[in-house]
């Protein structure tokens, strides 16, 4: 390992990401044995791509609260399924140290027949923490959900902000030592809004954040630094208020 | 393979709680519940009692039909529900797979495991027909554990197989039914081996559930159709099927977050 890249939670060096979109049928056949057999039947007018993320690098800093920024389609799901390894970068290298907690879409996770005491048990472990882990846990938990009078109702009976609650919950309350968050605040009230930020706020004072959303005043509350995308490449990356006026004069 | 391991059981808790979650939602709003464990073998055997136990006068030997038949439909429900289960284990859980890391083998593997609670609670059925037909209680029960391991192995294999093909070729869900009631029919599980034309027996061996199956029927009732040799055999099959399965799941595991 070299010694710098300790200070680094995230490293992204040339990272390029595609999409196949295969039209034939047989596409996928012959994507599975590429190479030799594959360039062979591949015929490249049925094959269309996607190029999701061009060529890019940067660094996030341990204790860094990060935005991305960047109109739908920009690539900026794409970056935080890369940090945690859901997906892997077509070239380029994608380094992380740490373990993470990463928040990518409501209820990922959750499953609807199980109840609320179920699900905190279930999404615990899917997040990586042990059973003695979530036992300590599990009143905050419940607190911060707001759960209580429901828990052992299964949750196909929840709200779409109990639901959303949960789920924020359990993944703040894993202890990551990077808490990757996607547009949670687009569903629950203003005051669970307002107590996600509060507690993305003092996770952010200690541990290293990266949030992607299309609220700017709630990426300017947390962000030090923002990541503006554009269409799979990064636009600017700096300072959250001058990257974020830059955009909105884009708009 | 050792870094495989290494992160498996790191995340052994999650296949432990998945695993929990596959029995739950399974008998999740039925109303006998697990009874359905023990009923699916218990029902397969009642058939095959009428009809080639009665009707067509099925030879099973000195072991009266019944049990011969459950013998082997004990473990052969365990194969097919696993396998069942299993192949359509990736793709069931695509929400999880698109947005969460882990390592995907734990979704197979909790098929496979969840599939073998159904058989450790149909065995209780099967230990009160041994006491029933005054069957021996041998020390040979011990050496279940041999076919049963290996048949563990057999199936997650194929499971981690059919699960990783899965994701690209949907056609797997039709493939599985078909193919299991064809092997059905391909292993001594509802007539003896030895009822088998002895020039054509040694075809039956290139399917690897029949020794399994035999083996597994051999230990509990104490018949002798199966050898040692054809044992150690069974056991090498299953460890490789279960090695290529693994290798193969994981060398395309990178992408099934992408085709999904």
């Amino acid at each position: 390992m070299k010694k710098k890249e300790n200070n680094f939670v995230v490293s992204f060096e040339n990272v390029t990401k595609t999409y196949k979109i295969s039209k034939g049928k047989y596409g996928l056949l012959t994507e599975m044995f590429s190479g030799t057999l594959g360039s062979v039947f591949n015929n490249e007018k049925n094959n269309s791509i996607h190029i999701a993320l061009k060529n890019i690098s940067f660094n996030i800093k341990k204790g860094d609260a990060v935005g991305i920024i960047g109109r739908n389609g920009a690539g900026k799901t794409t970056i935080l399924k890369l940090i945690s390894k859901i997906t892997y970068p077509d070239k380029g290298s994608v380094n992380v140290y740490g373990k993470i907690g990463a928040f990518i879409e409501l209820g990922a996770g959750l499953h609807h027949e199980l109840t609320g005491r179920e699900n905190i048990y279930l999404y615990g472990a899917i997040l990586g923490m042990t059973r003695k882990e979530i036992d300590e846990k599990f009143d905050e938990i419940v607190d911060f959900a707001e759960i209580k009078k429901f828990l052992d109702t299964p949750i196909k009976k929840y709200s779409s902000g109990m639901y959303s609650r949960l789920g924020f919950s359990v993944c703040a309350f894993c202890d990551p030592d990077l808490l990757l968050v996607d547009e949670v605040l687009a569903v629950g009230d203003e005051n669970f809004q307002r107590k996600c930020l509060k507690k993305m706020h003092s996770f952010a004072n200690e541990k290293t954040v990266i949030f992607v959303s299309h609220n700017m005043d709630a990426i300017k509350s947390i962000c030090s630094k923002v990541i503006y995308l554009d269409r799979g490449k990064i636009q600017i990356i700096g300072n959250s208020r001058e990257v974020i006026k830059e955009y909105l004069d884009d708009q | 393979m050792k870094n495989w391991i290494i992160e498996l059981w790191h995340f052994r808790e999650l296949l432990w709680a998945l695993t929990l979650k596959e029995i739950k939602i399974r008998y999740k709003q039925t109303i006998l519940g697990v009874a359905w464990a023990i009923l699916q073998p218990a029902a397969l055997t009642i058939i095959f009692t009428v009809v080639f136990g009665i009707f067509l006068k099925v030879n099973s030997g000195v072991v009266p039909y019944p049990i011969f038949a459950y013998s082997a439909l004990l473990p052969w429900t365990f194969f097919t529900t696993a396998v069942s289960f299993g192949a359509l284990s990736v793709v069931n859980n695509g929400n999880l797979v698109t947005k969460v890391y882990f390592p995907r083998e734990i979704l197979p593997f909790s098929a496979v495991f969840a599939a073998f609670f159904d058989f450790l609670m149909a065995s209780i059925i099967f230990l009160i027909m041994l006491l029933y037909y005054k069957i021996d209680l041998t020390l040979n029960l011990f050496l279940l554990i041999i076919p049963v391991v290996s048949i563990l192995l057999f199936t997650a294999g194929i499971s981690l197989l059919l699960s990783a093909l899965n994701v690209l070729f949907r056609d797997i869900r039709f493939v599985v039914p078909l193919i299991l009631q064809i092997w059905l029919y391909a292993t001594p599980v509802i007539y003896p081996l030895e009822q088998v034309p002895e020039r054509y027996r040694f075809l039956m061996l290139f399917n690897p559930m029949t020794s399994l199956i035999e083996s597994f029927r051999n230990f509990a009732l104490h018949k002798g159709s199966v050898s040692g040799g054809m044992i150690f055999l069974s056991i090498i099959v299953s460890v490789l099927t279960f090695i290529l399965g693994y290798l193969f799941f994981k060398y395309r595991e990178r992408v099934f977050a992408d085709v999904i």
